[in-house]
């Protein structure tokens, strides 16, 4: 059969393609195709390779711990499911060599140990040491160098765990798995899996932790748990992957997929709101073509069959050049990215193909449908009466129809409904705001352009007769300038953030075990030393026993110290502490830090959640045999990501009364002192350090990319903003090219009117900077408070710099279009008009 | 036998200062290949009455017919394709799609109708009415007189009963104007097309086989050629 229609819409659309008509649709629908592509396969990619990065502080993706051995067919499923198993088994122990004796932390580890991240060891204590793919062999241990300061060890000598002697062959000096709990380490002693039974340690009711690591794809993983967690053992087992780490890289993580989700939706709106301005547009620019094919004998199911295949060709077209882009682009930033990172980036899935594709099609036909629906309702007469552009449909629709993609994209992206209808209403009152504020300014600006020269009068004139439209346009030009704003302030904001945590000189080694008679001596000897180290925090271990005198449910059983996570209590024993001042980084907010004297507990924000309590509650300690009960003073909230001691719970030294405690401390030591603290710390032969370097690298370099990938974001953000103006632009002064052609026939030099265009767009630009200005400082509070939680702060650069940005870029455009419409249009228009 | 025939028709509508008396009553039969020139000021409803008896829009009250179909019985789509089957038009602005070429813009209503191959048909055309080597310019890249040459160009292709011309030399210089004229009436006689031209230029009116003039509303049958 015969397609006229078809033959008829291909043609319109070559010869558009070619004449470059159609650039800003075809570009629009192209950018957000390219924008979503390269966004979601970029974040997924990054994200996969930030937790692969991070799993290597678990040594693993997934880490079962439990008290006791497992079912040897766990293991045996988890290797039908395709994962790799390997494990670690830890317990404190006294070793020996020379007859004196340590406590240290035995880990018995199996071949395949670390599944992720890496050893490394060194052949001397206290040095830097280098990644090493073997294991100790049977009979062999490997030793922290905190181990050397206590015994009198060497390597190649011996040392004795339990009823077996090892020979010590390396020193350890990193393992990805030793955690973020630097208050109850002892050094490590690394022994091989199958040395564990010769110990003899592994008695019923001895203390050890079972660890079993898992490692292997997401969607094995995830069948694997699928399987198992619903027959753990809640009190004694626990299921663990990176993203509950209480851990400075955790937290950093978060933020950054929060914030990569929220400025690419960002992103996202910007480019269907450049497709919307441009169907609007697309659809105007043919009102004669469809009155002139109805004229000559088309009828409407025939003509709609033309342009709603001229649309779908276009979307076709541009989708395709879309995704092209994107990969392109995508794999341009990875190459760029590539080379700061130590590892490659995983391959994406293919669900950021359907997802790009689905937008560019979801944006080009929805936003077109209203357009479109009015296009067919053009009648014929409009060939002779050239003012009818189709009776009016209810704008409702449009409306509804526009709103109802934007939420549908944002489910679609973020797949969050609740982000999606928050960050909708948000911007849905942003924009009555904006639209309110707009017509407000354009009123006000009546008077002033009515002493000034011509073009500035003309200006104003033109702006009052379309106060209206105007305000629309205004609104599209902030909410563009707006979200620029916003991902710019953003970015710097969480940079700034992300720097100011960790600063070049951010505590890198944790000594703790420090004996109370020897603070003043450590103190001295930081002081002495030049080395810049936090306070040195009294510790002692201890129980929350009740809430308000109600026993909390693990203070009766003695059983499930390490490992129950019941949750009317802690499970576990905290490590408690106690002073004078609030420690910096912690914010207090319910209650008042203590006043002197006075007794109580400062909590933990996030804790005082989880256990429920509340300011004024009454909280019941065991510290050795002592009991005591204080009232919530106050609730802290603190920054885990800085590295110094973070602590659950306060208390005014009052309350503790003397009990016996260790300290604790951070401080910094620049890379090239490492080898002084073998010196440094020989005289505090109980205190151990802990070396958390390799963790702020870690973030460093998390940081580092994800900064990349926000500057990425950002400029995908610019991009679909200018195309927002230009469409904006473009439509605008399209819109009055007759006026414009009027005025000019009637004598106006056309330097004069496009001065004037370049003076009004100059205007609206400026007001439009304002209110977004304006518009961003609320959203910036809003996110910085709800999603980030930053301290709000006042950009006092972007009040200048918003403005002036709309003024500039809004009026260059303008000139730019209308002197080119002048030289165009003139002559066609003119013979169109007399 | 007349081929079109306005029974007594009226139009008005309404505007937001009330309803606007735009044709009082007219009734006009126009016979098989007649040339009918409407003439009068500009503002008294000439191109109003041309859109009624094109079928472009439908009067108030009375009726029009083409070949003794009632149009007011017909809807939108069914006069569609009579306009397409029996009619051509001519504009004061030309009214090409200016993303097509000089060819696939005479091809259109043939295609519109779904004619196989109009192709050739259109080129042979455009050569009769001087554009063989313009074939492939967009309607931007020709003159007023060119543009307009390529809209008669169309309007023939069809092979149309009538033909429906609104001041079609109102946008051409006086030299350009004349050359549309006889280039129009030429291809009128050869095709034998009933010709109805508005205009509101006397000489142009003069060549024509029969002048009604409209005035207030009412159509007054001025001289006869
Ligand atoms: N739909 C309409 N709404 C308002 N006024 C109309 C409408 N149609 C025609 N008119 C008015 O009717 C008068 C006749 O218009 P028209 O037929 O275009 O005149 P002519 O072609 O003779 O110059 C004009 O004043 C025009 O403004
Ligand atoms: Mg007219």
């Amino acid at each position: 059969m015969r397609k006229p229609w078809l033959a008829i819409s291909w043609r319109l659309l070559r010869h558009e393609l070619r004449r470059g008509e159609l650039t800003v649709m075809a570009l629009a629908v192209m950018l957000s195709v390219t924008a979503v592509l390269s966004l979601s396969i970029f974040s997924e990619r990054l994200q996969a390779g930030l937790l692969e990065r991070s799993a290597e502080f678990l040594a693993a993706d997934r880490v079962l711990r439990s008290r006791e051995e497992i079912d040897s067919e766990w293991l045996l499923k988890a290797e039908q499911e395709g994962l790799e198993v390997a494990q670690r088994v830890t317990f404190n122990s006294m070793v020996f060599a020379n007859n004196e004796l340590a406590l240290a932390d035995v880990k018995a580890v199996s071949e395949l140990y670390p599944l992720r991240g890496e050893l490394k060891t060194a052949l001397e204590p206290f040095v830097e040491g280098e990644v090493t793919q073997v294991l100790p062999q049977r009979g062999e241990a490997w030793v922290h160098s905190g181990l050397f300061q206590q015994l009198p060890l060497a390597l190649g000598g011996v040392i004795e765990v339990g009823e077996k002697t090892f020979t010590i062959t390396r020193v350890l000096t990193q393992e990805p798995d030793a955690g973020f709990n630097v208050f109850t380490d002892s050094p490590t002693v690394l022994i091989p899996y199958q040395d564990l039974a010769a110990t003899g340690l592994i008695q019923p009711g001895s203390r050890v932790s079972f660890n079993y690591l898992f490692a292997g794809e997401p969607s094995n993983l995830e069948r694997y748990e699928e399987w198992l967690l619903p027959q753990l053992d809640t009190l004694t087992q626990r299921w663990r992957s990176v993203r509950d780490e209480e851990s400075p890289l955790s937290s950093a993580l978060e933020r950054a997929e929060r914030f990569m989700l929220l400025a690419s939706l960002l992103g996202v709106v910007l480019a269907a709101t450049a497709v919307a301005v441009a169907a609007q547009r697309y659809c105007q620019r043919n009102y004669d073509a469809v009155a002139i094919m109805k004229t000559l004998g088309g009828t409407r199911p025939l003509v709609s069959r033309v342009f709603t295949a001229h649309l779908l060709l276009l979307t076709l077209f541009s989708v395709a050049a879309g995704l092209a882009l994107g990969f392109v682009v995508q794999a341009v930033v990875v190459w760029c990215v590539q080379s700061q990172l130590e590892y490659s980036l995983p391959a994406a899935s293919a669900s950021p193909w359907w997802l790009a594709t689905l937008t560019g099609f979801l944006c080009a036909l929805m936003f077109s449908l209203y357009p479109l629906l009015r296009l067919m309702r053009i009648p014929p007469l409009r060939v002779l009466r050239r003012e009818l552009d189709g009776s009016e449909l209810a704008r409702w629709l449009h409306w509804i129809v526009s709103g109802g993609t934007v939420l549908l994209l944002m489910w679609l992206y973020s797949r969050s409904l609740i982000l999606s209808v928050a960050l909708f209403a948000g911007g849905l009152l942003a924009t009555v705001l904006l639209l309110g504020i707009g017509r407000l300014f354009i009123r006000a600006s009546r008077q002033a352009g009515m002493q000034a020269g011509s073009s500035w009068r003309l200006a104003m004139a033109g702006m009052q007769r379309r106060a209206r439209q105007n305000s629309v346009q205004m609104l599209s030009f902030a909410t563009a300038i707006m979200l620029f704003l916003l991902v710019l302030a953003l970015r710097n904001e969480l940079l700034d953030d992300w720097q100011s945590q960790l600063p070049e000189t951010a505590p890198n080694y944790f000594v703790v075990n420090v004996a109370e008679r020897q603070v003043d001596d450590m103190n001295a000897m930081f002081a002495a030393e030049n080395i810049v180290a936090t306070d040195l925090y009294p510790i002692t271990p201890g129980r929350l026993m009740a809430i308000n005198g109600d026993l909390v449910r693990d203070a009766v059983s003695k059983e499930e110290r390490d490992d129950s996570n019941v949750r009317d209590g802690f499970g576990r024993e905290l490590q408690l502490t106690w002073r004078n001042d609030l420690p910096p980084d912690n914010d207090i907010i319910a209650g008042r830090w203590f006043e002197p004297g006075e007794q109580g507990v400062s909590i933990e924000s996030e804790v005082a959640e989880r256990i429920n309590v509340k300011l004024g509650d009454a909280l019941t300690f065991r510290i050795g045999a002592d009991e005591f009960t204080v009232p919530i003073t106050s609730i802290r909230e603190v920054n885990w990501n800085t590295m110094q001691p973070n602590f659950f719970m306060i208390f005014s030294p009052e309350a503790v009364n003397n009990a016996a405690a260790t300290y604790i401390a951070s401080f910094y030591l620049p890379q090239e002192r490492k080898h002084e603290l073998y010196t440094l710390f020989r005289d505090f032969p109980q205190a151990s350090l802990i070396d958390v370097d390799d963790i702020i690298q870690q973030i460093r370099s998390v940081i580092g990319h994800v900064s990349l990938a926000i500057t990425f974001v950002m400029f995908l953000v610019v991009l679909a903003g200018s195309l927002v103006l230009v469409a904006q632009v473009q439509a605008t002064l399209e819109e009055r090219e007759q006026e414009l052609v009027i005025l000019r026939t009637l004598g106006a030099r056309s330097h004069l009117l496009s001065r004037a265009v370049t003076y009004e767009f100059l205007i609206l630009g400026a007001l439009a900077g304002l209110i977004a200005t304006l518009a961003m400082e609320i959203i910036i509070f809003l996110l910085q408070t709800q999603v980030f939680s930053m301290e709000p702060s006042v950009h006092w650069r972007f009040w200048l710099l918003g403005p002036l940005l709309g003024a500039g870029v809004v009026a260059v455009l303008g000139g730019l279009t209308c002197r080119r419409l002048l030289r165009q249009r003139t002559a066609t228009l003119i013979r169109n008009l007399v | 036998m007349a081929i079109i025939q306005a029974h007594s028709i009226k139009k008005h509508v309404v505007t937001s200062a009330g309803r606007l008396d735009i044709l009082a009553e007219i009734n006009l039969a126009i016979e098989p290949a007649e040339t009918v020139a409407i003439v009068g000021a500009s503002g008294s409803g000439k191109s109003t009455l041309l859109a009624l008896l094109a079928g472009l829009d439908l009067p108030s009250e009375g009726h029009v017919s083409i070949d003794n179909v009632n149009l007011s019985n017909l809807d939108e789509e069914e006069r569609a394709i009579l306009r397409g089957d029996k009619i051509g038009f001519i504009f004061q602005s030309f009214l090409l799609i200016q993303s097509l070429t000089a060819l696939e813009n005479v091809m259109l209503p043939a295609e519109l109708a779904g004619t196989e191959n109009p192709e050739q048909q259109a080129r042979e055309l455009l050569e009769q009415v001087g554009l063989g080597d313009r074939l492939t310019h967009y309607p931007n890249q020709l003159s007023g007189g060119e543009q307009q040459r390529v809209a008669i160009a169309r309007a023939f292709i069809g092979k149309p009963a009538i033909l429906f011309a609104d001041e079609p030399t109102g946008n051409l210089d006086r030299a350009t104007g004349a050359t549309i004229e006889d280039l129009l009436f030429e291809l009128n006689q050869k095709h034998g097309t009933t010709l109805i031209m508005v205009t509101h230029d006397d000489r142009l009116a003069q060549k024509c086989d029969r002048i009604v003039r409209i005035e207030s509303g009412c159509l007054q049958e001025a001289e006869y050629a």
